[in-house]
């Protein structure tokens, strides 16, 4: 008897595509999500400029009965600038491709391209961030290196710091519910951390960290939220600023950014705050072979209130198990 | 015909460092030429010289004279590209052998290979649990001098009592370059020395990029004593953020405020090492500016500069002095490395040699 088995008469055709592409893995955003959002308008110049008025003395000293009016006031202001800077990328796509590839090349490159320039924006912000905002090292953490990790006396202090600058907070507080495990959100500063951090976060339960999962409502909570301390929500990212290696002791650096609002502005320029630019193989050389898909886009960066913004830096309290 | 090949020439007048060029590009093929060596038929000058990707960062294969023409290699601190684009990036961490407390410190590394200008962090300087200078672990500083291959210097008052030198390759202390400093101007300096008066003078442990008109604030930790420069608290107008103004930039690292601060608490960098574990260091940051004009124009610039940062020209159109402006950028090094065989001639040529160069990034490489 002879069997017929695909060593004999195998399929014509070995492979087919699975229905749907895997996912891309992406690190989410959390710069570009906190951040005041300014459009500067086109034919505008290369700078924005903000202005804030500085505050006037309050006067508390009473007139008394002379007659005379006080002194005059001169107000100020302060003036901040930033510079626009353009940005781009993109592809150039044989027709062949276009032409013989089973899947729809243009389309995933097309998202792939926008992806990538919306990581820029949050990247570009990332390290403006890190250069610009005023640093504190934890201190509260009980590894003896500098910075520390993560102690709930530095969440203390830096909210503090902030409160103390007047900053705004992003958040009102979420009431507290009667659910069991839950414990009421105070009004709330954001804290861009990363997700290396996490484990550290939750050594801190019982101390003061309060899970998102242990809010009373997960309605005001941001997807890439993993809790709160104080008057700090923690927002994680893996791809939020690391300094390796960097610490008195040698370990790596986290760049904790706390801020409240209007501390840090993205400003795009009118008409270049995202273009997918696609040309057909048409415009390219006497044969027309190849069509590019490209973006581009303009974006400027400024603190604008530095008051209200600190890196707070630590390091980790034990090693990742990766 | 290529169509979508990129290419780019120039030239420069050659100052015997490294020499960076801004592309928009980061090139698969360099060529250079010596004109000035070339025409004079110098000795002990690399004439011209060619790399390809393929060969590696830090190669270069060279044209030299040495009394004939000769074939020769640089096999270190040739041509490199760089795409500084992200920060946090470093080079290789460098045990340290030794340091001395004085000021400035004068740190021992085999073959360090950095140069003046260079910015640097520490890591791990402790002699002992509780000796060392550990305080400045972790703070950027500029390399301001170059002994020798083994040895450079930086400025701070090591000489300071809590000080002590460090000796025999402590465990865990290291330094590393930090190789990108400046991708956004002006940022964050962190302070070396503040001097009290009518105006304030303040020393920068890296350049500050900021130019007269800069708007600046203060954080001060207790510690470090000059509190009353912080923006706040204010007893004034409580709430309100005191800020000073650049009135002269004396060098890369120095500059004068305009806050007047006679009586303030002296600037103490003496730190003890106990302290270490939690001490935030102290920060002058830039915050505005009242400028009105871009940056003026020179001897051989266009009509309308771009900013400068960290002394060279950024790849931006112009903008308000002192604006928050990116300064990432994309090209090539020509290093300074010697060649191998005539190990007097160096790629980047001598003091004052016109060096021309080609960049290309080909379409096709087989």
């Amino acid at each position: 008897m002879s069997i017929t088995t695909t060593g004999n008469l195998g399929p014509m055709i070995l492979q087919s595509l699975a229905p749907a592409m895997l996912y891309v893995p992406t690190p989410t955003m959390n710069y570009i999500t906190v951040c005041d959002k300014v459009s500067m308008p086109a034919n505008g110049g290369t700078t924005c400029r903000f202005m804030r008025p500085r505050a006037l003395q309050p006067p508390t000293i009473q007139l008394g009965n002379s007659g005379i009016d006080p002194p005059a006031q001169v107000p100020q202001r302060d003036i901040i600038d930033a510079q626009m800077a353009f940005f781009g990328t993109g592809c150039i796509i044989n027709e062949q491709v276009i032409l013989q590839d089973q899947e729809g090349v243009l389309a995933w490159v097309s998202e792939r391209l926008a992806v990538a320039m919306r990581q820029a924006e949050d990247l570009i912000l990332r390290d403006y961030v890190v250069s610009a905002a005023s640093e504190i090292n934890a201190g509260g953490g009980s590894n003896g290196d500098n910075p520390t990790n993560l102690g709930i006396s530095d969440f203390s202090l830096v909210a503090t710091t902030l409160d103390t600058n007047n900053a705004y907070k992003f958040m009102s507080g979420i009431e507290g519910m009667d659910r069991f495990g839950t414990g009421p959100v105070r009004s709330s500063y954001f804290m861009l951390s990363s997700t290396e951090l996490q484990s550290d976060f939750d050594t801190l339960v019982g101390s003061g960290f309060l899970s998102q999962w242990n809010y009373p409502t997960n309605a005001s909570a941001l997807p890439s939220e993993y809790g709160a301390v104080n008057n700090v929500r923690i927002l994680t990212s893996s791809e939020a600023p690391v300094s390796r290696g960097s610490s008195a002791k040698g370990n790596d650096i986290y760049y904790n950014t706390v801020l409240g609002k209007q501390a840090l502005t993205h400003i795009n320029q009118d008409g270049f705050s995202m273009n997918l630019i696609y040309r057909d193989p048409y415009y390219s050389g006497m044969l027309a072979q190849n069509a590019t898909l490209a973006v581009k886009f303009a974006q400027a960066q400024a603190i604008t209130q530095d008051t209200a913004i600190r890196n707070l830096l630590s390091t980790r309290l034990s090693n990742l198990g990766v | 015909m290529t169509e979508y090949s990129r290419q780019a020439s120039g030239s420069f007048t050659s100052t015997g460092a490294a020499k960076a060029i801004n592309l928009p590009f980061a090139p698969n093929r360099i060529k250079l030429l010596n004109y000035t060596a070339s025409a004079a038929f110098t000795d002990h000058r690399v004439l011209s010289a060619e790399w390809f990707s393929g060969m590696g960062q830090g190669f270069a294969i060279a044209q030299v004279r040495n009394t004939t023409y000769q074939s020769d290699s640089v096999i270190a601190n040739g041509f490199s590209t760089f795409q500084a684009g992200l920060s946090l990036q470093y080079g290789a961490k460098q045990q340290i052998i030794g340091a001395t407390a004085a000021n400035p410190i004068v740190f021992n590394v085999t073959a360090h290979g950095y140069s003046v200008g260079d910015i640097v962090t520490f890591e791990g300087l402790y002699q002992s649990a509780t000796t060392g200078m550990p305080q400045i672990a972790g703070m950027p500083f500029v390399i301001s001098a170059v002994g020798d291959v083994d040895h450079f210097s930086v400025v701070w008052p090591g000489n300071g009592s809590n000080y002590t030198a460090l000796s025999g390759s402590p465990t865990g202390a290291t330094v590393k370059k930090v190789l990108y400093p400046f991708l956004y101007a002006p940022g964050v300096s962190f302070v070396e020395a503040i001097t009290t008066g009518t105006t304030t003078t303040v020393v920068t442990t890296t350049p500050h990029n900021l130019l007269v008109g800069a708007e600046v604030a203060f954080r001060i930790p207790a510690s470090w004593g000059t509190v009353e420069l912080n923006s706040l608290p204010n007893v004034v107008i409580p709430g309100s953020a005191i800020y000073g103004y650049v009135v002269s930039v004396t060098n890369s690292t120095t500059v004068v405020v305009g806050t007047k601060s006679t009586g303030f608490t002296a600037f103490n960098t003496n730190q003890t090492v106990a302290s270490v574990p939690g001490l935030s260091f102290p920060q002058m940051l830039a915050v505005g500016d009242v400028n009105t004009g871009g940056a003026s124009i020179s001897a051989g610039s266009v009509l309308y500069p771009p900013p400068v940062v960290n002394g060279a020209n950024t790849i931006n159109g112009p903008a308000i002095n002192n604006a928050f402006v990116n300064n990432t950028s994309q090209g090539f090094i020509i290093g300074a490395g010697a060649c191998v065989t005539d190990t007097a001639a160096v790629l980047v040529g001598a003091n004052a040699n016109v060096i021309y160069w080609e960049a290309f990034l080909d379409d096709i490489v087989v």
